[in-house]
């Protein structure tokens, strides 16, 4: 458990490590906490001749108010986005995701960027981002561009991004009044991945009917994945009018390849999938109705 | 009488704190992997990716030409360097299944190791064994044991069926008349997935030979430093004196470290050819794959009982999987299985038949209470029994379990029960519950849609087991001029804590103070020969060696101190680190004083007493085993919708005599019953159909931490055996006891779906099946 031999490398800013990976080519990678990354080196499940680091881009770290949205850098850590009080009275859905994500010593390494870049369809991360419809903001030599979270998830592991493109930060829109958010997941363990898990933001109008929804749901695909047809059916609905396990049934009909391993059928996960979805949307509804 | 008799326990007994603490906890432990020595290279294995295949050639060039590589071996370097290759546990001249040091010819596992590259460091030797070139052929495998007697291939040529081994007792047609005219008979095929010991410490050793000397010094992560040095001394057919092992840390071992297995052999060969001191220190997916299975096995279980529910026969069909090269010869272990179904149950008749089998996965080890699957068949068997004659479980063992007035007694396969408490340890568990209780408490909950589930579990358990390698055990006491004292013990601490205890015995034995023993163990060159830490046996056998060595010892400062202080040897006590006579309190003599006159003033010892204060002795156990018992209760509650099992409570109750150190008794419980609890709802070493084993990391691998597992909660029940101090061994005990408890919880909260576990792992899935099965049969009560 070794891994095979690498350069390392640790530009100064992001200009020059996308740079660098332009010039670097397919054999560079990035590392940012290195806590899906290194094991995979050290099994030599992945291979690269070049990593370069971005513990020295301090422009990737931190919690900003921009506008309508909280800022966070790409490089801000797992553990700085739980203590930061922006994030638990602006984006709560993130608040309450990460404490679920591996553990204390893990979150202490783990960044925002790394979880979501990576793009592990079990991972927490990517599913509040594709459930608040997250901007994800890029540079490469060609310059700086945003990405919406729709559609920046395209395969297991895979992404949106161009091999020298570098994800610098996410903007979380900021919660709005009678809203509503949770997220429910069942591992193995705590702290394991989770075999399947949703989170959910609702946002209810001054009738209390539902004004728009979300629910993400990971493990259950190759990538994140929205529910939208069980949204579509939820939407201008009275909060209460569909059961929460009839939400989770409709939200479990949607995926179409839905993993299967050592820990978890398929058809398991999809069971307690809706389960998660129902428990989600149960305490999310109850949130915006209290709120 | 002697004072060797006499003086009055100061330690045992109390939670002294661990001697090893200091060191562990701040990080200071010497593992392995933190020995380095001057020139040392590092051991790589190349291993195979396939269940099994012909091995039609090896190109090792590519690798070789890799700088900083010193060697790539095969088999064909290494194999012939085999002198003689046995456990001294298990004897030369039993037909031993094959373990070849390197893949001969075949490859019988994936993981099995094929070719050890030597390099400068670990990066280069993995670096190499990539370019290790290995021309397989594809051959069927053997994957699943339980159908491996008919399977087309074998996978030794030489065991037809596939069979390693088969021991059985009475023909269970012999006991068909009670099984047919019994009132109640229940019968199960019972299945336990395959896990593993999982040391925290992987396997590994430092080996370095010196041509100069023809010496072999060995620093070995072991359960037994003394079986390592004569396991090298055979296997090079090097002089037994020849060869040095040391040990100081070994991060956890239970069974798995019990004997050197084929990784060792290849480095002990390699260490002879190349040009310095060779490492191997396996990863923890090597570890995964290679360093052995435990635990998979099935029985097609049975029992008779009269209208009463009172039993009256036993009977178990056992087959186990022995992997392809199990360590050590499983036939040995085989029939304790069958032994031991009868437990701490009054049981008239019984019988057994049980079965080894080979199959193309990784080789079975011991683990930590070997035999458990005994419990494992018959606890879960009597809650099903219990539940299909409308009994409470608990009522119908309370029926069963043997008493006191019943003892000794030798179970219907042979065992000689004696010392034991069953009934008490039960009850104490049932106590300290409140199961009237927490029955209360099922019930409203039941009410409510949630449903929580108790489960026991009551064992048997020969303990101090007497086989060829664990018949003595040796101690040496120096006290030295100062008065501070040494103990040398063969050591083989996997975490047992057996600095602390061993030290403990010698205060209480020399009447001294625990401040002023140290002990010295794990290095074959300066300590007694001694078996090591296996069969739950360090705690009776060092007690009976430090006892039959201090007690030499004892005389002698007694002798010496009376005759200086002009007094009779029996009025001399000896406490406090003094030789002192009671209601005189001019006479007294510090030890340091006695020593003094020991070891620098020959001419003021009486005469016939030896100089000095250095005292050998060795114990041989006084009975063939020493039996200890207890009661595991576990009490949970299970979310029905996902199968999450949440453990509420988990209350052992046992007896393992009067304890040396009751902090270190409930630590080897602790321990013990983490491994259970995961064996039962998370660890499983699994393989696919084509033998690719599919948890080889952390990830897939699933230990339980310390959000799985409840506080667990201990009562003792004290009962002497027959050995010294009257303690009995508890090393394994926890590992035994608590899966079934574990199982039975389970499926008691599951009772009101009428759902039965009859395997294991109970996983969430698991749970849902059975679920949504008893409500698709419409059978939901309660």
């Amino acid at each position: 458990m070794k891994p095979a031999p690498f350069t390392y490398h640790a530009p100064e800013d992001a200009v020059e490590a996308v740079g660098l990976l332009a010039a670097l080519g397919e054999e560079a990678k990035v590392i940012a906490g290195g806590q899906s990354l290194v094991p995979m080196l050290a099994l030599r499940l992945a291979v690269f001749d070049h990593l370069v680091d971005l513990r020295r881009l301090t422009e990737l770290r931190g919690v900003e108010r921009r506008g309508t949205g909280l800022w966070i850098g790409a490089a801000t850590t797992q553990a700085e986005v739980q203590r930061s009080a922006e994030v638990v009275r602006n984006v709560p859905l993130l608040a309450r995701a990460t404490p679920l994500i591996g553990h204390f010593q893990i979150r202490n390494r783990g960044t925002v960027g790394g979880s979501i870049a990576h793009a592990d369809a079990a991972a927490e991360y990517p599913a509040v981002a594709l459930a608040l419809d997250a901007e994800l903001e890029t540079v490469s030599p060609r310059g700086w561009r945003t990405l919406p979270a729709a559609g920046f998830f395209t395969g297991m592991w895979s992404t949106a991004l161009a091999p020298d493109e570098l994800l610098t930060g996410i903007t979380f829109p900021v919660r709005r009044p009678r809203s509503g958010f949770a997220v429910e997941e069942f591992a193995r363990r705590s702290g394991d991945f989770a075999i399947a898990g949703a989170a959910v933001s609702v946002e209810l109008d001054a009738g209390g009917r539902i004004h728009r929804c979300a629910i993400g749901l990971f493990g259950l695909g190759p990538t994140p994945l929205r529910a939208s047809s069980a949204e579509k059916a939820l939407a201008g609905r009275g909060a209460d009018e569909l059961p929460p396990g009839e939400v989770g049934r409709i939200a479990l009909s949607e995926p179409e390849s839905v993993p299967s391993d050592l820990h978890a059928s398929a058809d398991y996960r999809r069971h307690v999938g809706a389960v998660m979805v129902a428990r989600a949307w149960q305490r999310a509804v109850k949130e915006a109705n209290d709120a | 009488m002697s004072a060797a008799e006499t003086a009055p326990a100061r330690y045992a007994g109390t939670r002294v704190p661990r001697v090893e603490d200091p060191r562990l906890l701040t990080g200071h432990g010497t593992y392995v992997d933190d020995v380095v020595r001057p020139g040392m290279l590092h051991a790589h294995f190349v291993r195979s990716p396939l269940a099994r295949a012909r091995i039609e050639g090896i190109d090792v060039t590519e690798a070789l030409a890799v700088e900083g590589v010193h060697a790539v071996f095969t088999a064909e370097d290494l194999n012939p360097g085999v002198r003689e290759q046995w456990y001294t546990l298990v004897g030369r001249d039993v037909p031993d299944t094959p373990r070849p040091p390197l893949a001969e010819g075949e490859v019988r596992f994936v993981g099995d190791p094929v070719a050890l590259v030597v390099a400068a460091d670990r990066y280069i030797a993995e670096d190499a064994a990539e370019l290790v070139v290995v021309d397989y052929e594809p051959l069927p495998p053997v994957v699943d044991y339980a159908t491996a007697r008919e399977a087309a291939e074998l996978v030794h040529a030489e065991y037809p069926r596939n069979v390693a081994g088969e021991m059985a007792g009475l023909p269970v047609e012999e006991l068909a008349p009670v099984f047919d005219e019994a009132a109640f008979t229940v019968r199960e095929t019972i299945h336990q997935q395959a896990y593993a010991a999982v040391p925290i410490e992987t396997r590994g050793l430092v080996a370095e030979w010196s041509a100069s000397t023809g010496e072999m010094t060995i620093w070995a992560a072991t359960q037994s430093p003394h079986e390592v040095r004569l396991f090298c001394a055979r296997l090079l057919g090097l002089d037994e004196h020849r060869v040095r092992v040391v040990m100081r840390d070994t991060g956890g071992g239970f069974g798995q470290k019990v004997m050197p297995q084929r990784e060792d052999m290849c480095v002990m060969l390699a260490s002879r050819k190349v040009r310095g001191p060779l490492k191997w220190i396996e990863d923890r997916r090597e570890n995964l794959l290679s360093a052995g299975q435990a635990r998979h096995e099935h029985a097609d279980a049975r029992m008779a009982f009269d209208a009463d529910g009172s039993i009256l026969a036993a009977a178990i069909d056992y087959v186990q999987d022995v992997g392809a090269y199990p360590i050590p010869w499983p036939v040995q272990t085989l029939p304790v299985v069958g032994l031991l179904f009868p437990g701490p149950y009054r049981v008239p008749q019984g019988t057994f038949a049980t079965t080894a089998v080979f199959s193309n996965t990784v080789g079975r080890t011991a683990y930590r209470g070997p035999w458990q699957f005994e419990s494992v068949a018959r606890e879960v068997l009597l809650d099903i029994a219990a539940r299909d004659m409308g009994m409470d479980p608990v009522e119908l063992r309370r029926r069963n379990l043997l008493r006191r007035d019943e003892l000794p007694l030798v179970n219907p396969c042979g065992m000689p029960y004696s010392d034991i408490t069953p009934l008490e340890t039960f009850e104490q568990a049932l106590e300290m519950l409140d199961y009237g209780a927490f029955r209360r408490e099922q019930e409203r909950a039941r009410a409510e849609g949630r449903f929580l589930g108790v489960g026991t579990c009551t064992y048997v358990e020969p303990t101090t087991g007497v086989m060829p390698l664990y018949a003595t055990e040796g101690a040496t006491i120096r006290i030295e001029p100062s008065g501070k004292v040494n103990v040398y013990v063969a050591g083989g601490s996997s975490g047992n804590s057996i600095e602390t205890t061993v030290v403990q015995l010698t205060a209480d034995a020399l009447g001294v103070n625990i401040e002023d023993v140290n002990t010295i163990q794990g290095d074959t060159a300066i300590t007694p020969f001694g078996g090591g830490t296996g069969g739950s046996r360090s705690g009776s056998m060092t007690a009976g060696a430090i006892a039959e060595t201090a007690s030499v010892l004892r005389e002698r400062i007694t002798a010496i101190a009376a005759h200086r202080l002009g007094v009779s040897a029996e009025d001399v006590e000896l406490a406090d680190g003094q030789a002192r006579v009671p209601d005189k309190p001019e006479a007294v003599l510090s030890l340091a004083e006695v020593a003094a006159t020991a070891y620098f003033q020959p001419e003021n010892l009486p005469p016939g007493v030896q100089p000095g204060l250095e005292a050998s002795g060795r114990y041989r156990a006084r009975a063939p085993m020493i039996w200890a018992n207890a009661t595991h209760l576990c009490t949970c509650e299970v979310d029905v919708t996902t199968g999450e099992v949440k453990l509420l409570r988990h209350i052992v109750s046992e007896d393992c005599g009067p304890m040396i150190n009751p902090s270190v008794v409930e630590g080897q419980i602790a321990g013990g019953t983490v491994q259970g609890i995961g064996g039962v709802l998370y660890e499983h070493l699994a393989y696919d159909e084509e033998g690719n084993p599919i948890a080889t990391t952390f990830m897939d691998y699933l230990l339980p931490t310390s959000t799985e597992v409840p506080v667990i909660e201990y009562g003792h029940v004290e009962t002497p055996g027959p050995g010294p101090g009257g303690y009995k061994g508890v090393g394994e005990g926890g590992a035994i006891g608590a899966p079934p408890a574990v199982v039975n919880a389970v499926a008691d909260a599951l009772a009101p779906f009428g759902a039965k576990i009859t395997r294991l792992p109970v996983t969430p899935e698991s749970i849902v099946t059975l679920v949504r099965r008893a409500r698709t049969r419409g059978t939901v009560t309660g």
